[in-house]
């Protein structure tokens, strides 16, 4: 198990370096980035599945200027280890997949505060940085990119360590107290959890045509939904 | 006064450097250290010979900046051959000044837009249907979808920054960002009502019948239209999840 913690936080570190300090290939996205915790942890699938729901929940906050909007990396590392861990202990049922979802978001708001921490410490980089250079020393920027970059990757490293942590404790300790009938009775919330991603999608994407071209597709993708799985 | 060509491996080093542009990201001067240290290879070809030349140089690049990160490769660029023209003696050296603070907003807007307001949710989209069929079919399609643009700008935006100020702006004309930005948001609004109405259509078939079928896609179009609102009204996504759960818990206590 602690290796799997261990390639939990190196691979963290290396999809937060990608959210802001670096690339933004986007590996950082929930979707990248649950699959892989689902892979560490033992359930690709599960932890695929997860992030294809939290791949849109998030999106409507935009990384503008200087606002840093909820940490979406950190919701699919807890996200990604618990559905895997609960997969291989309880089973990924309804509830518990509601459940996980809903439990995000602390972890996605306490990412963004360690974002902010960050790049609060990094002010104090770069005003060291211009010291240097006014005493003459020019490689004092490489050095201060390359501490502004350790401490994202640090910081990184760190949150999906802890996160990853409380994925696998929340899957192993607190889904099983709660039996078949409330796991049955939370899933109830669960069709709007992907409603609320698609809800994101809509609230970016706004033109003129946006609503008559989505809810057409909506209605039409419903339609088709429905009349080929009852016809199977 | 000449100064020197920019050698290829600078050029090289320069366009390597750019991927770390928010590598120091700060309150206080954004994006300031990174654009130094991006531009710092060709600084020192150019003030080859001339350290305090390099050094004021180097302050110029350690003021405020701050843009969307693929759009500031043509800053990049063009200010790389600005750079060369001051150390020339044949420009004065508050224009580069000028010149990043004169379009790094414009081109902040024009990025945020394109980048996070349409492609990314165009990618993802696209990217959390396919992960449906296969996980990794969703994640290829993601990366893909994103980066084929994504690159192809930084790529080109830095060209045609080295080509000169002229050239940067004639590339941003023809490159037409905003009338792609309009395009992709629709793609995204196809992809987003796609998502919708297949994970409602896979719940409302458990229904078992067409009026409940019906029912539950009036439902899906409300809930959609309410979570538009309420990101309208500046709510966050967080907040609707707490919302949410705590319903969740309150359903498990009765």
């Amino acid at each position: 198990m602690a290796f799997r913690f261990a390639l939990a936080a190196l691979l963290g570190s290396l999809c937060y370096l990608d959210r802001t300090a670096a690339f933004q290939f986007m590996l950082h996205r929930p979707l990248v980035v649950a699959t892989l915790m689902g892979a560490v942890f033992g359930n690709f699938a599960a932890g695929a599945q997860i992030g294809a729901v939290l791949e849109l929940l998030y999106i409507a906050r935009l990384p503008v200027g200087a606002s840093v909007p909820p940490d979406d990396t950190g919701a699919a590392v807890f996200a990604g280890a618990a559905a895997a861990a609960a997969s291989s202990s309880i089973g990924l049922d309804g509830g518990s997949f509601t459940a996980l979802l809903l439990f995000t978001f602390p972890f996605a708001e306490l990412g963004k505060i360690a974002d902010r921490h960050v790049r609060k410490v990094n002010g104090r980089v770069a005003h060291l940085t211009a010291e240097a250079v006014d005493r003459g020393d020019l490689r004092a920027v490489e050095h201060g990119l390359l501490a502004g970059l350790t401490l994202f990757a640090l910081s990184g490293g760190l949150l999906a360590l802890a996160f990853s942590g409380a994925g696998v404790a929340v899957a192993k300790l607190l889904l099983p107290r709660f039996g078949p009938g409330s796991h049955l009775e939370f899933s109830a919330l669960l069709p709007a959890l992907p409603l609320l991603g698609a809800a994101s999608v809509y609230s970016c994407s706004r033109t003129e045509r946006t609503a008559a071209v989505f809810f057409l597709t909506m209605a039409a993708v419903f339609a088709a939904t429905v009349f080929f799985r009852w016809a199977a | 006064m000449t100064a020197p060509a920019l050698s290829a491996a600078a050029r090289r080093a320069v366009w390597r450097r750019q991927f770390l542009l928010q590598g120091c990201w700060n309150y206080q001067g954004m994006q300031n250290v990174g654009f130094a240290y991006a531009i710092l290879p060709a600084l020192r070809e150019f003030y080859a010979g001339r350290p305090e030349e390099a050094l004021k140089a180097v302050k110029r690049h350690l003021e405020f900046f701050n843009t969307q990160p693929a759009m500031g490769t043509v800053i990049l660029g063009a200010a790389v051959r600005l750079e060369e023209s001051v150390a020339a003696g044949e420009a004065d050296p508050r224009s580069i000044g000028t010149f990043k603070v004169g379009l790094m907003g414009s081109l902040g807007a024009i990025g945020d837009a394109f980048f996070w307001g349409a492609l990314r949710p165009t990618a993802s989209a696209a990217g959390a249907i396919l992960a449906l069929l296969h996980p990794l079919a969703g994640i290829v399609a993601l990366l893909a979808l994103y980066n084929a643009t994504h690159l192809l700008v930084r790529f080109r935006g830095f060209a045609a920054g080295m080509q000169g100020q002229e050239g940067a702006v004639a590339w941003l004309r023809a490159a037409g960002l905003s009338g792609k930005t309009e395009d992709r948001k629709l793609a995204a609004a196809v992809l987003g009502g796609a998502y919708a109405g297949a994970y409602a259509g896979r719940h409302a078939v458990l229904g078992g019948d067409l009026f409940i079928a019906f029912v539950l896609f009036v439902l899906g179009v409300a809930l959609v239209r309410l979570f538009t609102a309420l990101f309208r009204k500046a709510v966050s996504p967080s907040e609707i999840l707490a919302f949410l759960l705590v319903v969740g818990v309150l359903i498990l206590w009765d």
